[in-house]
């Protein structure tokens, strides 16, 4: 990447961020939404911690809440439709009038959807921290909770990216949606933003643990549950490097593919 | 009536047209719906009993809520839209016809992706369900008194954006009853638990209708029906008392 290009990424980054402040409507529906789905989910989390002792899988109700306020800030404050809108602009043709920018239409388009899950996540971020805190006290561990700032940023990239490349099957089927269905799906459980994958069975958890999703939601949660171990942040950026190496060798295939249809 | 009738029948033949796509998106959404009993599988098979609900009672809600879902986001997928809808002037068309307005709203448009919910709901509830004669017929009951609940209190939210002049509220009031009514409202607590009884009756949207089911209760019942005539009856009386605030959507005349 040139000097001019790692520019235009950082510019591409600032607008989104700029722009989704710029909406406090917008700002206040994800709020909202967040803080609904968090009560909501935490809640039936607790009740079967308390169930079953106070504690499930290891997780105390107050770690399993700090967890469900973790991996929804990350999930949620990513655009819901991104895949679909990605394959919707490669199908319609849009995206061929990116790529007479003389930047790369994959890098521009991630750090604008990084720019407004930043800004969206600056909003919601404290709001889970309030929830949380009020809902079940200070988190199991201050130093976790510093490690997982970091983790949630590497969680958004990792998810980002992965999206762009499953977005990226429009170049080949002109339509995203089943590839935004089913990737939302993989992110949900085996990802770990519903539930921790300690509480899959063991073949399962084996099969979630060896694929990238985990990175998105369970890390970044895992960690502000109480758990500081960097191993998991490690794994993150190996997934964000192998995500962007496939994500760019899936579009540089698929725009070749659209110069010659035409777009 | 012919006019709602023919605008019933031109929204089910365009939704029709494209059988493949059809098919496909509901498909897409029935996969996206058994995801919940996954979790719900999985959830129940680590932490057991979550206040007297077991994965039978959480079955019977998810198809209580999924049939009355695809009812009121589906064939009437225009209850979600009315926010938008009055921001965006999409009023105009029906205001010119002589019927009501609400109900050609309602019923002019179907949303394909969302009768994969119903169908979902239905098959659930026959698989799954434990279904008897008297089930069944509870079961289409309660669906449908959850169906005029849910329909109601969005085009009562919806309706707030001809006060507010933001379609935001609609969307927000989707959002909070789907996602309270996705859980057993006794495992919340205190104000939410009122929250899901009054403000945002999502309890009434899948509890309270499956408790009808698994344990028929004569009050539950006629409390279920109070909730979805008060709904309906203050959503007809929101969006009439809104329309007079209506002023087009020619885009010049908000300057």
């Amino acid at each position: 990447m040139t000097a001019a290009e790692r520019r235009a990424v950082r510019v591409a980054f600032a607008i989104a961020a700029r722009r989704t402040l710029a909406d406090p409507g917008g700002l206040v529906v994800s709020g909202v939404f967040y803080l609904i789905v968090v009560s909501a989910l935490s809640a039936v989390w607790r009740v079967a911690a308390d169930a079953n002792g106070g504690a499930l899988v290891g997780y105390s109700a107050a770690a399993l809440t700090w967890y469900i306020a973790t991996s929804e800030s990350v999930t949620i404050s990513l655009n819901i439709r991104m895949i679909g809108d990605l394959g919707e602009d490669i199908g319609s043709g849009v995206v061929a009038v990116e790529l007479l920018r003389p930047a790369s239409v994959l890098w521009i388009r991630v750090a604008s959807e990084l720019g407004r899950a930043a800004a969206r996540l600056v909003v919601i971020g404290p709001a889970g921290v309030g929830v949380a805190a009020l809902t079940v006290g200070r988190p199991p561990s201050w130093p976790a909770v510093a490690l997982a700032v970091p983790a949630m940023a590497l969680a958004l990239t990792a998810n980002v990216i992965a999206q762009h490349a499953f977005a990226a099957s429009a170049f080949w089927l002109r339509n995203a949606t089943t590839a935004w269905f089913l990737y939302q799906k993989l992110v949900f459980v085996l990802g770990g933003m519903l539930i921790p994958l300690e509480v899959f069975p063991g073949w399962l958890e084996a099969v979630a643990r060896a694929l990238p999703f985990q990175a998105m939601a369970y890390a970044p949660a895992r960690i502000a549950a109480g758990h500081a171990e960097p191993l998991l942040l490690v794994g993150q950026m190996a997934w964000i490097a192998g995500l962007a190496l496939a994500a760019r060798a899936v579009f540089r295939m698929g725009e070749r593919r659209l110069q010659v249809v035409g777009g | 009536m012919r006019a709602l009738l023919a605008t019933a029948r031109g929204a089910a033949l365009e939704a029709a047209a494209d059988r493949r796509a059809l098919a496909s998106q509901a498909l897409a959404m029935a996969v996206n719906d058994g995801v919940w009993i996954v979790f719900w599988v999985l959830f129940f098979d680590r932490a057991g009993d979550l206040r007297g609900w077991d994965l039978d009672g959480i079955i019977l809600l998810q198809a209580v809520l999924t049939t009355s879902g695809g009812i009121a986001l589906g064939l009437v997928a225009n209850a979600r839209r009315i926010g938008t809808l009055i921001v965006d002037g999409g009023l105009d068309p029906v205001l010119a016809l002589p019927a009501s307005p609400l109900g050609l709203l309602l019923l002019r448009r179907i949303e394909p992706v969302n009768l994969g919910d119903f169908a979902f709901g239905v098959t659930l509830f026959a698989v799954a369900g434990h279904p008897t004669p008297s089930r069944t017929l509870l079961f289409g009951a309660v669906v449908a008194a959850s169906a005029t609940l849910l329909t109601g209190f969005l085009v009562l939210t919806g309706s707030l954006a001809f006060f507010a002049g933001r379609g935001e509220s609609g969307e927000l009031g989707f959002h909070a009853m789907v996602l309270l009514g996705s859980y057993p409202v006794d495992v919340f607590a205190g104000t939410a638990k009122v929250l899901a009884y009054t403000v945002v009756p999502a309890a009434f949207v899948s509890t309270v209708p499956a408790r009808v089911i698994m344990d028929f209760d004569s009050g539950q019942a006629l409390l279920l029906l109070t909730a979805a005539s008060t709904v309906a009856l203050a959503a007809a009386a929101v969006f009439r008392a809104g329309l007079r605030r209506y002023t087009s959507g020619a885009v010049w005349t908000r300057a």
